[in-house]
């Protein structure tokens, strides 16, 4: 079964406990992070009643997914955008090869839809160069390792050690000091922005009524990324979508405070189909500043699925705030091994639809079920329970711990989970 | 068999009945000196089935669920107190799911105890510590009870109860639950150090308080700190020693 002595995944746990540079990176951001959302919710006491309401907006969103999902194609289409529909991640993919096409230069903001279906891969086999221009995610790129976080992808990698990666890719001596480090990022990657062919985002809420892409960041890198390059592609899941532009606005005033720590994200970009002008005679003319082309992918690669079970369907209301993996016991010690793309808890649903049940068979094991990802959660998205039915539905296909297998025997047998042998007295 | 109709079943739960014995020894010692008149089901007690849940075992644990309504009730037990706050949850909050019905009142320790907390007054000897309360994630966050604890440790002269800074609902989980200390006995001890390092030495006292067997074997597995069983502490205060 998947569960020998030294199953991949034990081992994997295991190097991230035993690993101390990567336990620092993580202590440290939990620490930064924690302090920061209890200030910025301290400041907002308003949120008690947002979240509420953006609870409301994403149970009625879910409930209505698919057809706002086309509501916002056509809205899309509308604006001169070209919206594509991409049932899974392959489908996904053959979309962007066939937009992107060959030879290219692509930059990229931070997007885990895009990483969902292995996005980069695809479009360097198709002989194309991809950079990521978050910070977190070009330091993993380079590294060549995985993201360990939803929000601060390279949460796990200290400032030394971006230093060493960094001296490496310009072949000289960086400092560790964290401001010239930044400042490494942006010289180089200035030069992309400006000469790349393709821009390519993930959007974090899309207004169903009016077409409209929200894109929440800090680093400023998403509005190149969005704005700089001739195309524009985003991709996001079709959960995203939310009736309207009010709806949307209050699903990004959540995010910040529960992602960050701040009231608001340094920019939030709002972009409904490419840009224009209608300066000379009144003329409609697309791709005036911005870009020529709008492309938006929605993506469903399990999500209909996940809406179909009564109680997994609460996954699509996650936001992403990645909130409840700074404040999950199991994540604080095990990191990025705790999930596959997706991570913690919520990742575990995630996961199992977009990766499938492999990705996540052994991990959840390692959830505790303590509840505290849901009473951090801003949607009061219950986990614990669908870790529950997850497993559930795990074990009724066959995955289920050789460990677990043995307690189920014992109770049987012996009436307790040890196997002991107690009916005398 | 009617003449238990009344009667408490006090049920230890498996692992204070086998691994923790301490925990069942020094509630049943309690028990006896407040008069209270329980029943154990001794060595056929047997298991609530929460792992089962917990490990997606369900259809195991639900056949478990029958299986225990049934016998308790035909005992003719219409209160059961538990030491485990696995048991509570799974026995007062899933079995009327599984099987359609309460089958009886179900009540943890901590709640049992403060009901009767009248019969302590005046017998609980002084207990010159810094204590702190752990809430387990099955009483506290998923149950609710928070306050039940905290109001009998206060009644230990001398005893002075101090908070985790992180407490009640936003308590931190020992590891052990949810079948990880099973499947991964180092992560679950790992989760626990979160707890027996910086936290307790920022809570500055030296024995922990906590009312769950899991809890206290995780907790005391991952070291540092003394750590006790509620009903322990409060036996351990009426006996002055
Ligand atoms: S489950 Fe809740 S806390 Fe966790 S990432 Fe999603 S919205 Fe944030």
């Amino acid at each position: 079964m998947n569960d020998e002595p030294r199953d991949p995944k034990s081992k994997e746990f295991s190097e991230w406990m035993g690993d101390q540079r990567r336990r620092l990176g993580i202590d440290r951001a939990v620490a930064a992070y924690t302090a920061a959302k209890e200030a910025a919710l301290k400041r907002l006491p308003e949120m008690e009643e947002m979240r509420k309401e953006v609870r409301r907006i994403k149970e009625e969103s879910i409930s209505r997914m698919g057809e706002l999902a086309r509501q916002a194609m056509d809205s899309i289409a509308d604006v001169k955008g070209t919206p594509y529909l991409a049932g899974d991640a392959a489908e996904a993919r053959r979309i962007f090869c066939s937009i992107v096409g060959t030879g290219k230069l692509v930059v990229k903001s931070k997007s885990l839809t895009s990483e969902e279906i292995h996005l980069n891969g695809a479009l360097e086999a198709a002989g194309n160069d991809v950079y990521e221009t978050d910070l977190g995610e070009f330091i993993i790129q380079l590294r060549k390792e995985k993201p360990t976080h939803i929000i601060n992808p390279s949460v796990h990698v200290p400032r030394e050690e971006v230093a060493q990666t960094f001296s490496k890719l310009l072949g000289r001596e960086v400092s560790s000091d964290i401001p010239s480090l930044v400042g490494v990022a942006r010289e180089f990657l200035r030069d992309k922005f400006c000469k790349a062919d393709v821009g390519i985002t993930g959007a974090n809420v899309v207004s169903a009524k009016t077409g409209t892409l929200f894109i929440i960041e800090n680093e400023g890198n998403a509005r190149f990324v969005s704005n700089a390059p001739p195309v524009h592609i985003a991709i996001t899941g079709i959960e995203k979508v939310v009736p309207t532009l009010s709806d949307a606005f209050k699903v990004v005033q959540t995010l910040p405070p529960y992602a960050t720590g701040v009231l608001i994200s340094a920019y939030v970009s709002l972009v409904t189909g490419p840009s224009k002008t209608a300066d000379i005679e009144k003329t409609i003319v697309y791709g005036a500043h911005g870009p020529k082309e709008l492309h938006v992918v929605l993506l469903d690669n399990g999500r209909s699925e996940m809406a179909k079970d009564p109680i997994l369907r609460e996954a699509l209301y996650c936001l992403r705030c990645g909130g409840c993996l700074y404040e999950c016991p199991v994540y604080r010690i095990v990191g990025g091994s705790f999930g596959d793309n997706y991570f913690g808890g919520i990742g575990m649903v995630w996961s199992a639809f977009t990766r499938g049940d492999e990705a996540v068979a052994v991990a959840i094991d390692a959830c505790t079920k303590c509840g505290r990802c849901k009473e951090v959660c801003p949607l009061e998205i219950d986990v614990p329970k669908m870790v529950e039915r997850l497993k559930g539905k795990l074990v009724r296909k066959g995955h289920l711990s050789r460990k677990h297998a043995e307690i189920r025997e014992n109770i049987e047998r012996k009436g307790n989970p040890f196997g002991q042998s107690e009916r005398r007295q | 068999m009617m003449a238990m109709v009344g009667k408490i079943l006090y049920w230890k739960g498996c692992m204070s009945r086998l691994k923790m014995k301490s925990i069942a020894d020094s509630t049943e010692a309690l028990l006896g000196l407040l008069g209270v008149d329980y029943d154990t089901l001794g060595g056929e007690e047997g298991c609530c089935g929460s792992v089962l849940l917990r490990t997606g075992q369900y259809d195991a644990a639900r056949s478990l669920a029958i299986l225990n309504a049934d016998r308790i009730s035909s005992l003719g037990y219409s209160e059961l107190v538990t030491s485990c706050p696995g048991c509570f949850k799974t026995m007062s909050s899933e079995y009327p799911m599984i099987i359609g019905r309460a089958p009886f009142r179900v009540m943890h320790i901590s709640q049992f105890l403060y009901g009767r907390r009248a019969a302590m007054e005046g017998c609980l000897h002084p207990i010159r510590a810094r204590v702190v309360y752990h809430d387990p994630c099955h009483l506290g966050r998923h149950m609710g009870v928070y306050d039940e604890p905290r109001a009998l440790i206060r009644m230990v002269p001398g005893a002075d109860l101090v908070e985790f800074k992180y407490n009640r609902s936003k308590a931190l989980c020992c590891g052990a639950g949810g079948g990880v200390r099973s499947a991964f006995p180092e992560i679950a001890v790992e989760v626990a150090r979160g707890i027996t390092g910086a936290p307790l030495r920022e809570a500055g006292a030296s024995i922990i308080i906590t009312s769950c067997p899991f809890c206290n074997y995780n907790l005391k597995e991952a070291g540092g700190a003394e750590v006790i069983d509620l009903p322990e502490f409060l036996l351990r205060s009426w006996r002055g020693s």
